[in-house]
């Protein structure tokens, strides 16, 4: 009995330690996932997107070409 | 390769000599930018060599927006554990869209199998220019950029480099005298924990071009170009790793024509290799490339077409 009482307390000491370290680590661990997620979705937005900017761009600079021009191959 | 990491920037700064009666030391023209230190050999020596067919098209929207429809097939290298070369035959369509404006520059090229190459340039002011370069894929972790902040002064140049994958690097470059510029640049990489330090020197003339680069991953660099005539050019290169004790030397001429230009050169590899460029009529350019590999009898033919 004493020894089961006595683990009891050591378990929830541990506990508590562990829950403190964890939140100091979940901070880094959330700024990490942050970047690494806003990285991963500008990186799929350049590789979908450039071209058609760089298009859009063009297409709105002066003289402005015709919207067949961009498309026959002559 | 001996040398992964392209060169980047350090500190060495030089400072300015006393005003000298013939040389105005206050009015130094400013220099070429780090990257472009060894340009006219680059221009000579490098080859464009390639493989089979190419095949250019670039039509013009207006006088800053052009799209190009580029095709090329042939064998392409891998790299192969073996000293034989292995070839695989393929073809591929690419489709790119430029737009130049004296500001911003915008250049992006996408292949069918959806590899993007990107790179945009942008005059932030007048001293300060910013380029990215970015090569994206579809496969994970095979994507590569690149952000380099360049100021330039009076008579010097700094630049500062960050790369994905944790890759930071500066140059910076100083005129010494009317011919003279030396600089130097240092760079860190974080995901093999590397970092470097480099120095360059480069000395041109009206008729002549000498420069030379040293970095601590073990690269040598020195060339030689000698300009003999409007036309003609003449250049040499000697590279050597003091680490792994790899050398090599070229030297290779350059000819440019009214209508064509031919650039050739040989290597201490035994590499004999040879560009055609002629023009046919307006916007219609003729390419011919040729490379003999004598020590490993890997013999490259290619021809192409420009349009535009």
């Amino acid at each position: 009995m004493e020894s089961t009482i006595s683990l009891k307390v050591k378990g929830k000491g541990k506990g508590s330690k562990g829950a403190s370290s964890s939140d100091d680590k979940s901070k880094y661990q959330v700024v990490k996932e942050w970047t690494n997620w806003s990285l991963r979705k500008a990186k799929v937005a350049t590789h979908y997107g450039f071209i058609p900017l760089v298009i859009f761009i063009g297409m709105n600079s002066d003289p402005k070409p015709h919207l067949f021009q961009l498309l026959s191959p002559v | 390769m001996a040398d992964i990491f392209p060169p980047l920037t350090a500190a060495q700064v030089d400072a300015k000599i006393k005003v000298d009666e013939k040389v105005d030391y206050s009015n130094l023209p400013c220099p070429v930018p780090y990257e472009e230190l060894h340009r006219e050999a680059l221009m000579s020596l490098r080859s464009d060599n390639f493989e089979g067919l190419r095949f250019d098209f670039t039509r013009a929207l207006n006088q800053k927006f052009s799209l190009s429809h580029s095709v090329m097939m042939g064998p392409t290298e891998i790299p192969s554990q073996s000293s034989e070369t292995i070839k695989i035959p393929t073809a591929h369509y690419e489709f790119g869209a430029n737009y130049y404006d004296p500001k911003l520059l915008l250049i992006g090229r996408v292949m069918t199998d959806g590899r993007l190459s990107a790179r945009v340039k942008a005059d932030l002011t007048e001293k300060l220019v910013v380029k990215a370069n970015a090569q994206i894929t579809n496969e994970q972790h095979q994507s590569q950029a690149m952000f380099n902040f360049d100021y330039m002064g009076s008579d010097y140049r700094a630049q500062l480099q960050l790369g994905q994958s944790a890759l930071i690097g500066a140059t910076y470059i100083q005129s010494v005298t009317n011919h003279l510029s030396l600089g130097g640049e240092v760079f860190w990489a974080g995901v093999p924990r590397k970092s470097g330090i480099g120095y360059a020197a480069r000395y041109e003339t009206d008729k002549m071009v000498a420069s030379a680069q040293v970095a601590s991953t073990g690269a040598v660099v020195m060339n030689y170009v000698q300009k003999i005539s409007d036309k003609v050019s003449l250049a040499t290169d000697f590279m050597y790793n003091y680490f792994s004790r790899d050398v090599t030397a070229s030297v290779g001429y350059d000819y440019i024509l009214r209508q064509a230009r031919v650039r050739g050169k040989i290597d201490s590899n035994g590499v004999a290799s040879a560009l055609l460029e002629e023009r046919l009529s307006m916007g219609l350019n003729f390419l011919l490339s040729a490379e003999l590999d004598h020590k490993k009898k890997d013999y490259k033919f290619g021809f192409g077409l420009t349009v535009g």
